[in-house]
């Protein structure tokens, strides 16, 4: 019983996770939150299941498939959602062209693909044993992005390039870093990583329009509460997310589980507005 | 002799009442028509889908001053909806209690949605934008999830029945004229709240917080005054639509619903009523037009969304906004106008002495202010220099409250200023004016202007609501005296314009006349000489002179040295937080540290 | 002499006069106007799209035959997408703006809900099929009849196969949070404990839940020797069925009908977790004690089959269902009149009335008009063209 309350719970608190490291990279380009990190995970599933099952491809080429639909969706964000709000001065206006971009997919989604939730492929033809596939790859899919981010943003030039202009707007752009572009790729960056929580969840939350509401408001919970653009922060309030909500499944059951999951999360934000882990002062005046 | 520039002296006033209030009132005049009528002209199945529009309008009237006039996205508001759907259908109904008159329960559950406006609206005051929409998205769910498993009271995925209202309301178009009378009041009544100092303090919290602060608008008291009306007129919206739907379930609010509320007021246009109602109409009615559009109807409100923000962030309001497209006359020249300064502000004033006190501020390891003592005298021009990063912000910012020191005090009259209550600066007279202008660029300048004398308005929000006398008092004066203050600085004919529309040096002297708004005791000036013509600057001069010379203390935080020079009784310049020298300009002028630090050769 | 406007306008309204009296005879062949609220998208649609299947194929067969006296039968749909503000705009619609003689549907409960006070106060008749109970009721909506099993009956038919023919003592019982799900659960609840049963789990689970586990382990630390899910949700259903498989829990899961439809069988790990599924149904869309279907059933199916109508995702009863409702209809305005009260009077003295689905019967003050011994258990995993064998257990008729 405990055991699976883990396994399920680290499993969807890595989902969570990944989605929250895809608000953190979207607003480390940008510093906006967009609306469409959920969205991204839902299309993860939606295209794996789309490509692999109905249109028959195989598994491989369908998660690369997948993974750049997202790629797709995170540069339209960019450029369609984003971009266009950042020269304005009032900047909750971004708030609103997310949602909406989101909205439109979603809502497209629904009709084209399904209202229903549609079955995804399993991964590996491997027997279904105790800690099954559904619950360790989306762990693995974590632990990759993680290291891969940690290894881009150390060692290489363009992971030097996305830390400087998340730092300081003014000074790269002042050294001559092509913000655009790197905001762009920054974007398709979130993109790949929303699709492949999607992706990798897919066994566990199906093709699933719905999916998208649902991962905005649980892949954001980790971001509120880990601290804006901090990755670590977000696995860690991701996992123990997970944990609690599944622990609150079993103990509680059903509706009252939900509603502790949101309480919860309601009043620790209230204490701790800038996350748990803090955040630094803008200067106002 | 040079020629005088073409600026009409005669201040042109946008009238309060008459013509120019017609023209602001006939669009609402024409719906009020139209809505009488409808049964005239239109079936039953149109009636159905206009009681529809005035039900969700009552929701969205008060939310449009929560979204649109304070910036506080409240995305899932739906859960007020919900919240007053089920109170009025349970106490109708009579499943915990006997059971209660429609009218009484539809009053309770307006009480109700009140207290849980607040609730949900205050993380607004914590958290920010984005968290906060998040937040009452989780709300949403909450009160859904509640009503689904309170299965003893609510009916659980059953539902309950809504209430059906006593005759002449329990007719189709009887309920439809209930409806339609309560969303004309609630028309009315937030259009008196847009026309009153409150609804020019909500945007001045959305659209420049700090200047808000300044002219001592409390930000708390206002929003949670706005959260009781928002919540009470949903739940009531709630209760209605309830009855519209003849039985409530769970699945009936959903977050779509929420969201064509929430998308209704952005598509109408921020910081109005009209655009808002025509966003409501719009979105009830667009769907019906082709039954396949009823699929897709989410998705087209998104699109929509989309097209408005990218194109044209106004709304529909922006649109229909004729009156801002008239061009407005080039080669303006700025000409203020002191001598109408002694009937602004009165005379005969002694508000004491500003002191600071060995002030000390630190940032992390930098010493933005060292020890630093300041007299500001009334009556007196007060000159503050130094290069770049001497601490002269801060300092003004220390002494209107936005930093607290970690050690010494500011003083008035030698009664010491508490830090962090900005708000409380305005009630000491204590007026600023910002390094960039902040300003409400999509109100008039007349509109930015009496939110500086927001604290002199006597009357209550409900008065305002309500438009009683003393509300109607109020905006008469701020209305006479944000003219004079136009006049003052001679931006009078500028003053129906929207402030974006004009020049970074007008901008500039609006902010000062709604600083003189509070006649001030001590008017504190950050940097106002920046991006001014070198004319415009000398008229300046002369006008902070004129200020003065009526009683006022100024304190002049400048880089302009000439303009420090020509107009300052009294200049001290900084370097590193710490005091450099003090004098009189001539003093100054030719003191060696100074010219070495600073002036140059 | 030119006419004075007098002499005009009397002679215009003589002959506005003779029109309107000249009508009735164009009228006659008018079409008849059926109003219809499916829910064709949404998280129940999965019955809407099934029953719509047999719906249009009856409208085409009615008027390919010459319509009901002569007159075309016109079906008027509106997807409600399972939302009830969108079915009460409908409903509105199809009724004063469309002026329907008769609507059949919602197919939702939870629509349904919101529409039949509605059209009760607007006086159209109303035929629909779902399961609810206080979804009819003969003197407050007297318009309003139901061509489908109540809760109370499909709990009953269910409830007993598994305590009386299977003779398990301890019950799960599980729902969505519907309005139907949640209704199901209330009802059947207090039913067992009366035949004698013992509750040992009762919950609502939100279909969105990617993991039903933690729900299942709890149900089996109660104790619980059979699982009774109520609720249209396939993906919510088939993953009580998956986990069970994972679990090698070995006890049966009886309950509602989706538990056998095509989409449920699609989001299946394994074909073999659909072994000891038992959802209700109705023996005569099922296979016989011969494997063979009724007579008139095996007609519909070659019927469906020829106009290549698809039943391998949905299930047969729910195509027969929306079937017969038009045939209702139709045979209650020829019959009678197609005005309100002809339609409503036909109805109430219904008997036996044979469509593929079952055999209504109405009376004026019973308005549920499905027979409680045509209500059965079937076995899951013998699908086959949408029709299931009996479960085991089931004697003859």
């Amino acid at each position: 019983m405990l055991e699976s309350i883990v396994s399920s719970g680290v499993a969807i608190g890595c989902i969570y996770a990944l989605i929250g490291v895809t608000y953190n990279v979207m607003f480390s380009a940008s510093r906006v939150f967009s609306f469409t990190a959920g969205t991204l995970g839902m299309i993860g599933g939606v295209l794996g299941s789309l490509f692999i099952l109905r249109t028959g491809m195989p598994i491989a080429l369908g998660f690369v498939l997948a993974l750049a639909g997202g790629a797709l969706l995170g540069v339209v964000t960019e450029i369609v959602a984003v971009r266009p709000v950042l020269k304005s001065l009032d900047q909750h206006l971004y708030v609103l062209s997310t949602l909406a971009l989101a909205l439109i997919v979603q809502q497209y989604t629904a009709i084209e693909w399904s209202t229903e939730p549609q079955p995804f492929p399993r991964i590996f033809d491997i027997v279904r044993g105790g800690f099954d596939q559904q619950y360790w790859l989306p762990m693995l899919a974590c632990a990759a992005v993680i290291v891969g981010l940690e290894l881009l943003y150390r060692h290489t030039l363009v992971g030097h390039a996305f830390l400087a202009i998340a730092e300081d707007n003014y000074a790269a752009r002042a050294l001559g870093l092509p913000e655009r572009g790197l905001r762009m790729a920054s974007f398709a960056l979130a993109g790949v990583i929303g699709a492949l929580a999607g992706f990798a969840g897919g066994q566990l939350l199906l093709a699933f329009f719905a999916n998208a509401p649902l991962l905005t408001f649980y892949g954001f919970v980790p971001v509120a509460l880990g601290g804006m653009g901090n990755n670590r922060g977000a696995v860690v309030a991701g996992l123990i997310l997970g944990l609690f909500q599944q622990s609150a499944n079993f103990l509680v059951g059903g509706i009252f589980a939900s509603v502790a999951v949101f309480a919860a999360f309601i009043v620790v934000l209230l204490a701790f507005p800038e996350g748990l882990a803090g955040a630094p002062v803008q200067r106002r005046v | 002799m040079t020629q005088t520039p073409t600026v009409q002296s005669r201040p042109a006033r946008a009238a309060v009442f008459g013509a120019g209030a017609f023209a602001h009132a006939w669009p609402f005049l024409a719906l009020l028509v139209i809505g009488l009528t409808l049964p005239l002209f239109a079936g039953g199945y149109w009636g159905v889908i206009a009681t529809r529009a005035c039900v969700y309008w009552v929701l969205v009237a008060g939310l449009n001053l929560m979204v649109g006039f304070a910036g506080q996205l409240a995305i899932g508001w739906v859960a007020l909806l919900t919240l007053g759907a089920y109170t009025t259908s349970v106490l109708a109904a009579g499943n915990v209690m006997p059971a209660l008159h429609p009218y009484l329960a539809l009053a309770i559950a307006g009480a109700i949605g009140a207290v849980f406006g607040v609730i949900v609206g205050l993380p607004a005051l914590r958290l920010r934008t984005f968290y906060f929409a998040i937040t009452t998205l989780g709300f949403a769910t909450i009160v859904t999830q509640i009503a689904l498993a309170w299965q003893s009271v609510t009916g659980g995925g059953v539902g309950v029945p809504g209430p059906i209202f006593p005759a002449p309301f329990d007719s189709q178009w009887g309920f439809y004229y209930f409806c339609f009378g309560l969303a004309a009041i609630c028309t009315w009544m937030t259009m008196n709240i847009a026309a009153s100092r409150f609804g020019r303090a909500l945007t001045a919290i959305r659209d420049a917080e700090v200047a808000a602060e300044a002219s001592g608008i409390a930000k708390p008291a206002l929003l949670v005054t706005v959260f009781l009306f928002s919540g009470a007129v949903a739940a009531i919206s709630g209760g209605l639509f309830a009855s519209l739907q003849s039985y409530i379930t769970p699945d009936a609010f959903t977050i779509d619903l929420s969201v064509l509320f929430f998308i209704a007021i952005l598509i109408g246009g921020r910081g109005s009523i009209l655009g808002p109602v025509l966003g409501t109409i719009l979105l009830t009615v667009l769907p019906e037009f082709a039954a396949p559009l009823v699929a897709w109807s989410t998705f087209l409100y998104a699109v929509l969304l989309l097209v408005i923000v990218l194109a044209m962030p106004g709304g529909i309001a922006e649109l229909i906004d004729f009156k801002n497209r008239r061009p407005l006359q080039s080669n303006r020249a700025i000409v203020p106008r002191p001598d109408l300064l002694p009937r602004l502000l009165g005379t005969n004033r002694d508000p004491g002495t500003l002191t600071l006190e060995q002030v000390a501020l630190s940032f992390g390891g930098v010493h933005a202010v060292d020890g630093l003592d300041l007299t500001i005298r009334p009556g007196e021009v007060h000159g503050l220099i130094g290069p770049n990063g001497s601490g002269k912000t801060t300092t003004l910012n220390v002494i209107s409250g936005y930093y607290a020191p970690q050690s010494g005090t500011a003083k008035l009259d030698g009664v010491v200023l508490p830090a962090l209550v900005r708000h409380t600066r305005a009630r000491h007279r204590i007026a600023r004016t910002f390094q960039t202008p902040r300003l409400v660029g999509e109100a008039s300048v007349l509109d930015n202007v009496m939110i500086g004398g927001t604290i002199d308005g006597r009357g209550t929000f409900a008065e305002s609501l309500l438009s009683l006398p003393r509300h109607r008092r109020d905006e008469a004066m701020l209305h006479e005296t944000a003219m004079l203050a136009l006049a003052t600085v001679g931006l009078e004919s500028l003053a129906a314009v929207r402030a974006d529309r004009l020049q970074h040096s007008e901008l500039r002297f609006v902010e000062i006349a709604r600083g003189l708004m509070l006649r001030p005791a001590f008017l504190l000036l950050d940097e106002p000489a920046a991006g001014l013509s070198a004319e415009e600057i000398t008229r300046l001069g002369a006008f902070l002179v004129a200020i003065a010379k009526t009683g006022t203390g100024v304190l002049l935080v400048e880089h302009h040295a000439d303009l420090i020079f020509d107009i300052c009784h009294h200049v001290t310049v900084l370097n590193l937080g710490k005091m450099l020298a003090a004098g009189t300009p001539a003093e100054i002028r030719s003191h060696p540290e100074v010219v070495n630090a600073y002036l140059g050769g | 002499m030119s006419m004075t406007r007098r002499q005009a306008l009397q002679s215009a309204g003589a002959a506005v006069l003779a029109s309107t009296i000249a009508k009735p005879a164009i009228a006659a062949k008018d079409p008849i106007l059926i109003g219809y609220l499916p829910a064709l998208t949404g998280p129940s649609s999965s019955t809407g799209i099934g029953i719509n299947r047999g719906v249009q194929l009856a409208v085409q067969e009615i008027n390919a035959a010459g319509g009901i006296d002569g007159r075309q039968v016109e079906l008027i749909s509106r997807d409600t997408q399972s939302d009830p503000t969108k079915a009460v705009n409908g409903a509105a619609e199809l009724t004063r703006g469309q002026k329907v003689n008769v609507v059949f549907g919602p197919i939702n409960s939870g629509e349904a809900l919101a529409v039949v006070p509605m059209l009760a106060r607007i006086n159209v008749p109303q035929l629909h099929p779902c399961w609810v109970d206080s979804l009819t009721d003969a003197k407050k909506y007297p318009l309003c009849f139901r061509n489908g099993p109540t809760n109370q009956q499909i709990g009953g038919a269910a409830n007993r196969y598994v305590v009386e023919t299977l003779k398990r003592k301890k019950v799960a019982v599980v729902s969505d949070t519907t309005g139907y799900g949640t209704a199901s659960v209330i009802a059947y609840v207090p039913m067992l404990k009366t035949m004698g049963a013992e509750v040992v789990y009762e919950g609502n689970v939100d279909a969105s839940n990617p993991d039903v586990k933690p729900e299942m382990l709890r149900m089996q630390a109660a104790g619980a020797d059979a699982i009774m899910p109520w609720s249209v949700n396939a993906g919510f259903l088939s993953r009580l069925i998956n986990t069970r498989g994972q679990m090698g829990w070995d006890v049966p899961i009886v309950g509602q009908t989706t538990l056998g439809s095509g989409q449920t069988k699609a989001l299946l790990d394994k074909p073999e977790y659909w072994a000891k599924v038992y959802p209700n149904n109705f023996r005569p869309v099922c296979y016989g004690a011969n494997g063979s279907l009724p007579d008139r059933t095996k007609a519909f199916v070659d019927r469906l089959r020829s106009a290549k109508i698809d039943m391998s995702d949905t299930l047969l009863w729910w195509i027969a269902l929306g079937y017969d409702a038009p045939m209702l209809i139709a045979e209650a305005i020829k019959n009678s009149g197609s005005e309100p009260e002809k339609i409503v009077a036909y109805w109430n003295k219904l008997k036996d009335f044979s469509g593929v689905y079952g055999d209504i019967s109405f009376a004026p003050d019973e308005h549920n008009g499905y027979p409680d011994k045509q209500i059965v258990m079937v076995e899951a995993n013998s699908l086959k063209d949408g029709a299931f064998n009996l479960a085991p257990g089931y004697g003859a008729a």
